[in-house]
């Protein structure tokens, strides 16, 4: 689905981030920039899962929190919380507030099972094996479409 | 090269011919007999016709080309300018903005021929006598040519080649290629004859290549031909393809196609002579290019199109400078050196320095006068004038009042529709005009002037004014508000009823407005603008609308204000005063809390409870109360601290966060934090 392919015969890079002991693959050619943790500004009536928004570098930037969404429980920002800036579409850019940012991986394409449709579905284009940990590799637009649809 | 990098320009010039037409023809209508005014508008409409045939949209340029036809026949005096000419003069320029925007959406003009208009064209021309026997002429002439020897007509065949031309031919014929020689011929009422041939060359070069030429590819461009040329093609693609190519493009009259054999009886001229010869032409026309370019300026200079997008940049660099402004002075007010303090205190006076001017020259780049949006608005108050069979004038002053472009940009729909409301439901029918004793020409005033930060424009019709009780009745119907409502309803409020959704007083629906999507649209946008909207009337001597709009979206001046421990910037030009009231003075109406201040009743927002903030620990017992307006009414907003005045740059908070109608956007203040802008409109 993505023709922005960082590597070429199918393989792509992926930055893997942790929730917890679950590990979370991101297609690098998503993301911007990954920040330190910051001041967030709280958003008075935004979804619960937006903490607010952070100044970066004169741009102001919502920043969800990516335990929240996925219904994981609050847990207090450590020395390892980062903030991965992404870029789903030109001229819009995202926070995601993970636990903890550990590597960059490669990935071919056969090393990825599809997700079958469960709940998470939306949120998952499938599970990636590298070496031998599982990563389950995030739908970026899957995350975001949902936050529309969820708007009020 | 590609026409559609022209596009643009082309729809900018063409936007303003037609404001020109618009005008003068309305100048023309008042003033039949003036000769400049016809002269300009002969200019204008030539001026279209070259433009939109050198673009390849034949069926504007024919429009045109009539309409051009028309004032010619005017201008030499051989026809007077009636009203109905008038009228179909209108509806062309409607045609051909109908092409435009056509043209705007999919670069193509659409399909509409707009033979009527054409029809009703040639037959002011014939009643108007003069050139009726012209055209007839012309087309004759047309069909004799063709008619000629089909031998003359191949012209190709008279081309002298060079030895590496031939070359080339034989060549291509070994590979299987075809060689064609073709002879175009151009219409002879074609005006850019050049562009013809530029097209026609881009077309065979899409699907083959020109090997030569006669005349030389630089004559032709600088229009040195006659009404015909001729080439050789090397293409791969059949005969038929080659002449779709060529006969695709408009105003070429005629082609002569056929499989190209070098003859025999060709004289050979040597590559070296040619060579030369063309080595000498380039630098002509590099000359020529190097004239044109210096001549052509001051007419390129008339007006300034800005790229938005290169705004938008400057304006960021503007709120970055800002931004490190504001850094300084933080920075400065934890120092306790005394040098430093000094040097800091000059840094901060120069920054100081450099944002203001750059402040106020980006901002005067984005300045437009609001006359690009008004100047429309005479030639819609004259058809409505028609249409709804009332005599109106418009009288429009302050139109050199300026605006931020992207107030400019949407405030346009808007006006339109207050004047369509003022026209409609504001102005009484001429008859019942008499009847009153009032003049029998309704006034329409738009005014436009600059009032501090904001500029104010106002709608103002000598009509009929609102019939409030009107009004009321409408509403009572339509189920807004009760009955007893109504009794008890100041006159204001019931007018405010009017910027209700689905709210009309017209009995009739009527083309012109009273469908109902009226006035709350207006009021919606133009309180997204940051403005507001007010209408004040009399019954029976006319209504007013007064909007208000702040200057410019980008940049205001705002007070900081703590809650808890959170920041927020209000507008400074939507507050009142800020008063300290005692928890014992609050007041109980209708369980709402309220401040009577200096006789008013204001009711109180607990900005920390509106804002999710966690509760107080304990409530104080002096309220620091932040007194908003909105139009006439007011409201007090209970904060926790003052922090003081502050020049912000409004942000937006990013996509996909759901963000409340009373945050109207952020700002970030010198320590990097961001804070929150509250929108008091909403809160009043």
């Amino acid at each position: 689905m993505e023709e922005n392919n960082t590597v070429v015969n199918g393989a792509k890079q992926y930055i893997v981030v942790k929730l917890d002991n679950e590990q979370y693959g991101v297609d690098i050619s998503y993301i911007d920039n990954i920040v330190r943790m910051q001041q967030i500004t709280r958003v008075p009536k935004a979804q619960s899962y937006f903490p607010g928004v952070i100044n970066l570098r004169g741009e102001i930037i919502p920043v969800m929190n990516l335990r929240l969404k996925f219904d994981l429980a609050y847990k207090e920002y450590t020395n390892t919380t980062r903030i991965l800036i992404v870029k789903p579409e030109s001229g819009a850019k995202i926070g995601i507030l993970v636990d903890e940012v550990r590597e960059v991986v490669t990935l071919e394409e056969e090393c990825i099972e599809k997700a079958v449709y469960d709940e998470q579905g939306a949120n998952l284009i499938g599970v990636g094996k590298y070496k031998d940990t599982l990563i389950s590799i995030l739908n970026i637009h899957g995350v975001i479409a949902e936050l529309e649809s969820n708007a009020w | 090269m590609d026409l559609s990098q022209y596009l643009e320009i082309f729809i900018d010039e063409t936007k303003e011919h037609l404001q020109t037409l618009n005008d003068q023809v309305l100048i023309l209508e008042a003033e039949p007999d003036n000769i400049d005014t016809v002269n300009e508008i002969f200019r204008a409409a030539h001026s279209l016709k070259g433009m939109a045939g050198t673009m390849g949209f034949k069926r504007m340029q024919r429009l045109t080309h009539d309409m051009e036809n028309v004032f010619s026949e005017i201008r030499n005096g051989k026809m007077s300018v009636t009203p109905d000419l008038v009228d179909v003069v209108f509806k062309c320029l409607d045609a051909i903005e109908e092409y435009l925007s056509c043209i705007v959406e999919s670069s193509d003009e659409g399909e509409n021929d707009n033979e009527d208009i054409i029809g009703m064209l040639n037959a002011c021309l014939e009643s108007g006598g003069g050139s009726a026997p012209e055209q007839p002429a012309a087309a004759p002439a047309q069909e004799q040519k063709p008619a000629a020897g089909e031998d003359d007509k191949r012209k190709f065949l008279h081309i002298s080649i060079a030895d590496f031309e031939k070359n080339a031919i034989n060549e291509a014929k070994a590979k299987n290629l075809n060689v064609y020689g073709a002879t175009v011929y151009v219409d002879e009422k074609c005006v850019l004859k050049a562009a013809r041939a530029f097209l026609v060359f881009k077309g065979v070069e899409a699907i083959g290549e020109i090997i030569k030429s006669v005349p030389s590819v630089q004559d032709i461009e600088e229009e040195k031909f006659d009404l015909d040329f001729s080439m050789l093609i090397i293409s791969e693609k059949s005969i038929e393809d080659v002449r779709k190519a060529i006969t695709n493009v408009s105003e070429i009259r005629d082609v002569a196609l056929e499989n190209y054999d070098i003859p025999k009886d060709v004289e050979v001229v040597s590559s070296v002579q040619i060579k030369e010869t063309k080595e000498e032409k380039k630098e002509e026309s590099k000359k020529k290019n190097a004239a044109a370019k210096t001549g052509g300026k001051p007419v390129a200079n008339r007006s300034v199109r800005v790229d938005i997008e290169k705004l938008d940049d400057l304006m960021n660099l503007v709120s970055e400078l800002i931004i490190a402004k504001n850094g300084l002075v933080s920075v400065s007010n934890q120092e306790d050196n005394r040098t430093s303090m000094q040097s800091f205190n000059e840094q901060i006076e120069y920054l100081e320095r450099i944002t203001t001017n750059l402040h106020e020259s980006v901002m005067k780049v984005r300045m437009v006068p609001i006359e690009s949006v008004v100047n429309r608005f005479p030639r819609m108050i004259r058809d409505l004038s028609k249409k709804l069979g009332k005599e109106m004038e418009l009288i429009m002053t302050g139109e050199d009042t300026e605006l931020d472009r992207t107030v400019i940009d949407e405030i346009g729909d808007p006006l339109m529709h207050m004047l369509r409301n003022s026209a409609d439901h504001g102005l009484e029918s001429t008859i019942d005009r008499l009847k009153l004793g009032k003049p029998q020409v309704g006034t329409i005033k738009l005014n436009a002037y600059q009032d501090g930060n904001n500029v104010t424009i106002e709608v103002e019709d000598d009509g009929a004014g609102i019939d409030v009780e009107k009004v009321k009745a409408s509403a009572v119907k339509k189920g807004h508000i009760t009955e007893e409502q109504a009794e008890n309803m100041p006159e204001k409020e019931a007018i405010d009823l009017l910027f209700r959704p689905a709210f009309s007083t017209a009995e009739k629906i009527s083309d012109v407005s009273g469908r109902g999507v009226g006035l709350d649209v207006v009021k919606n946008k133009i309180e997204g603008l940051g403005g507001d909207v007010e209408v004040s009337t009399k019954l029976g001597e006319g209504t007013k609308f007064t909007v208000r709009l702040p200057l410019t979206l980008a940049i205001i001046q705002a007070l900081m204000v703590e809650v808890r421990n959170e920041k927020y910037a209000i507008a400074l030009n939507s507050i009142v005063t800020i008063e300290d009231v005692l928890v014992s003075d609050i007041k109980y109406v209708k369980q709402k809390e309220v401040i009577n201040l200096r006789g008013t009743v204001i009711p109180l927002v607990r900005l920390d409870e509106v804002l999710d903030c966690a509760p107080a620990e304990e409530e104080p017992e002096n309220l620091v109360i932040v007194i908003v307006k909105k139009g006439d009414k007011q409201a007090g907003l209970v904060i926790d601290n003052l922090l003081g005045q502050q020049e912000i740059v409004i942000k937006p908070l990013g996509k996909y966060i759901n963000i409340h109608k009373m945050i109207s956007g952020a700002t970030i203040l010198g320590d990097g934090e961001v804070a929150l802008i509250i929108d008091t409109n909403s809160l009043v």
